[in-house]
């Protein structure tokens, strides 16, 4: 391989691909060869906005390609995958890795039967202040793990994410997985049980949950709770958020891994938002990648990892069918 | 004259004092506490007679006790109070188990006496405007209640379950009696805690499932060593409503000592308005006294109170979902 990896997209029905976009086009060590997307229109206004070729189909992308980014809906993450896989080409999906367990094994073996690296787009892993933390509790500063509050609340995304066709679940599958995925890090941990309480409130209506909370055991007794809401308002002066309170045996640590912000009135809409600055995890992220494709090294966050935090989400819907707790892993 | 006896004069004890001290138509005029200086140091600046055992307390001249004393021994001091025909405030938790509160409202009743519980949260404004907005149907269908209650481990018997029950019964109970007032009775409780880890400290994630799909979550830490903090979140159909103790501060005063170093020691009201809602309890309980009427939290809601708190440990400690209502 050239020291310019040359990296695809395919699909742009994930907002996160516009920022994985972004993140692309500012690296000069990147050879960008193109977007391919099911929505033409979609996929050929986006490739023109930023001066990219538009693919026909997937299989012409994954021909010249190294590594693609996945961020179609999330039931079409397997057919993606597999593609990329049999193509012999490294690929980051977008989280949740799958929406059965059955799809995200398949993943999972196709990429190991064709060589490929599977990785999982799991920002929230390379935000500084959990990069910070991560650092501690791995030093011993904390002690061992004994608890952790976490929140990751957003707004009602609307569109494909509230179609359980498209999406495969509501809230509880959009906004359960990333702080799982922090809390397997941070425990070194398997969760054991989940409890849930999913339900649809705040948008009467709607075909998907929009407010849960998650109540997860882990095999060495760290509890935890999870609020996966989209319970912030549209008007809410920002996105969301992903926070974690860990209590440790010596210490405490509380990260807000989107707090950093200016308070923003504007006089011409009556608006107050949050104005975001410095870098986003993103930026992190599609370099680990990058990589990871350039050198053949490991990825930072595997395929099993994406599974194992679908796998908890999964269990909190079996939680409020069976109305009590779900051991994992789960049953066939 | 409303004659009141103080028993159990630690710090929460001896500020009951000084409330009461401060309400006209009441006298403090006997404290009791099994550690005689405590007494001594309470007494003094109010003028008030030091009783050398509890039966003092129950003599002819005392109207009302007011019982600040460990949890465990709530239920004895408020039986023996009611028995002697003597109206009783007593500090939350009412009692340690909920077979002691049954036998409390019983005295209480046969007693034909009148006895309050300090649920203050019913007194802070925050909390009030909280349920009001909710029961006028302010934020639509309520969705997620996120609670927290964040302190140090206060030390000594509180580090001890039996007689505190820990950050669950003893602290969190608080958060508990508001979603009793507020919602009713949940239908199903899930909690998980950290109570084998006292006296070093205690944490519980409780949940709580109301009818209509309102979800409760309280969190409550007796590990944290930033400082006393209250917060909560109400999200519904038609809005958000937030409130955080650390972001509603209206005075922070620090001293600079005799080195010149700064006293980090901030003081955060509880509250902006001008009376403490203990002072407001308080209050609220002589006048009840005063005007013959039911106090404001009974000894039913306490016992209301312990018993969901007792369901919330119970399914801590058995890792079970507690069908409740």
């Amino acid at each position: 391989m050239s020291d310019k990896p040359r990296i695809g997209m395919i699909s742009f029905a994930h907002m996160h691909a516009f920022s994985y976009l972004n993140v692309l086009l500012s690296m000069p060590d990147v050879e960008l060869i193109g977007i391919a997307d099911d929505d033409t229109e979609r996929g050929k206004q986006v490739a023109d906005e930023a001066g990219l070729p538009y693919l026909n189909s997937e299989e012409a992308l994954l021909e010249r390609a190294d590594g693609v980014i996945v961020t179609t809906e999330n039931v079409r993450h397997r057919e993606k995958v597999l593609q990329a896989a049999q193509a012999g080409v490294d690929v980051m999906c977008e989280k949740p890795l799958a929406t059965t367990m059955e799809d995200g094994r398949e993943m999972i073996s196709a990429c190991r039967e064709g060589g490929v690296q599977l990785m999982t787009a799991f920002p929230c892993r390379f935000a500084p202040a959990f990069v910070e933390a991560r650092q501690m509790i791995e030093a011993g500063d904390l002690g061992r793990i004994l608890a952790i509050s976490a929140t990751n609340r957003g707004r009602n995304p609307g569109g494909w994410f509230v179609q359980p066709e498209l999406s495969g679940g509501g809230t509880a599958l959009d906004h359960t997985v990333h702080m799982v995925d922090l809390m397997r890090v941070v425990t070194g941990q398997e969760p054991v049980t989940v409890y849930a309480e999913l339900d649809t409130v705040y948008n009467p209506g709607l075909e998907v949950e929009d407010c849960g909370l998650l109540s997860i055991e882990f095999v060495d007794g760290c509890i935890a709770a999870l609020d996966c809401s989209w319970s912030r308002p549209p008007h809410y002066p920002v996105w969301g958020d992903a926070t974690m309170t860990i209590i440790g045996e010596r210490g405490n640590v509380a990260v807000d891994l989107f707090r950093e912000h200016l308070d923003y009135y504007n006089n011409n809409d009556q608006s107050y938002t949050w104005a975001g600055y410095g870098e986003t995890p993103d930026d992190d992220l599609v370099r680990a990648f990058v990589q990871s494709v350039r050198s053949g090294e490991p990825v930072p966050v595997t395929g099993e990892d994406g599974l194992r935090a679908v796998e908890v989400a999964l269990a909190a819907y079996k939680s409020v069918e069976h109305g009590g707790l779900v051991s994992l892993p789960l049953q066939q | 004259m409303i004659n009141v006896a103080i028993v159990g004069t630690g710090r929460r004890g001896s500020r009951h004092a000084a409330n009461f001290a401060q309400i006209d138509g009441c006298r403090v005029k006997r404290v009791y506490d099994i550690v005689a200086a405590n007494a001594e140091n309470c007494a003094e600046p109010l003028g008030a007679e030091v009783a050398s055992d509890f039966g003092q307390c129950l003599a002819d001249d005392i109207d009302a006790i007011v019982v600040v004393t460990p949890t465990d021994v709530h239920a004895e001091y408020c039986i023996k109070a009611a028995q002697a025909g003597k109206h009783i405030f007593c500090e939350k938790p009412m009692t340690r188990t909920l077979d002691e509160a049954d036998q409390v409202v019983k005295a209480v009743a046969a007693a034909g006496v009148k006895m309050m519980v300090g649920h203050v949260l019913r007194f802070s404004p925050e909390y009030q405007t909280a349920r009001q907005m909710i029961q006028e149907g302010q934020l639509g269908d309520v969705g997620m209640i996120r609670m927290a209650r964040i302190n140090l481990m206060p030390g000594g018997w509180y580090g001890d379950l039996p007689r505190s029950g820990g950050v669950i019964l003893d602290m969190i109970i608080h958060d508990f009696d508001w979603l009793l007032w507020t919602l009713g009775r949940p239908e199903r409780i899930y909690a998980h805690g950290l109570y084998e880890q006292l006296p070093a400290l205690d944490y519980a994630l409780c949940t709580f499932r109301f009818p209509r799909g309102t979800v409760a979550f309280v969190e409550g830490s007796w590990a944290d060593a930033t400082g006393f903090r209250t917060s909560f979140e109400i999200t519904g159909s038609d809005g958000l409503l937030a409130h955080d103790s650390t972001e509603s501060t209206t005075l922070v005063a620090q001293r600079r000592g005799e080195d010149d170093e700064v006293d980090g020691s901030a003081y955060l009201p509880m509250t902006p308005t001008s009376k403490s809602p203990y002072q407001i309890e308080d209050e609220l309980f002589i006048a009840a006294l005063e005007n013959d009427i039911a106090p404001p939290v009974t000894a039913q809601d306490g016992r209301e109170a312990v018993k969901l708190a007792l369901a919330v440990l119970e399914s801590a400690q058995t890792d079970r979902v507690i069908y409740y209502a």
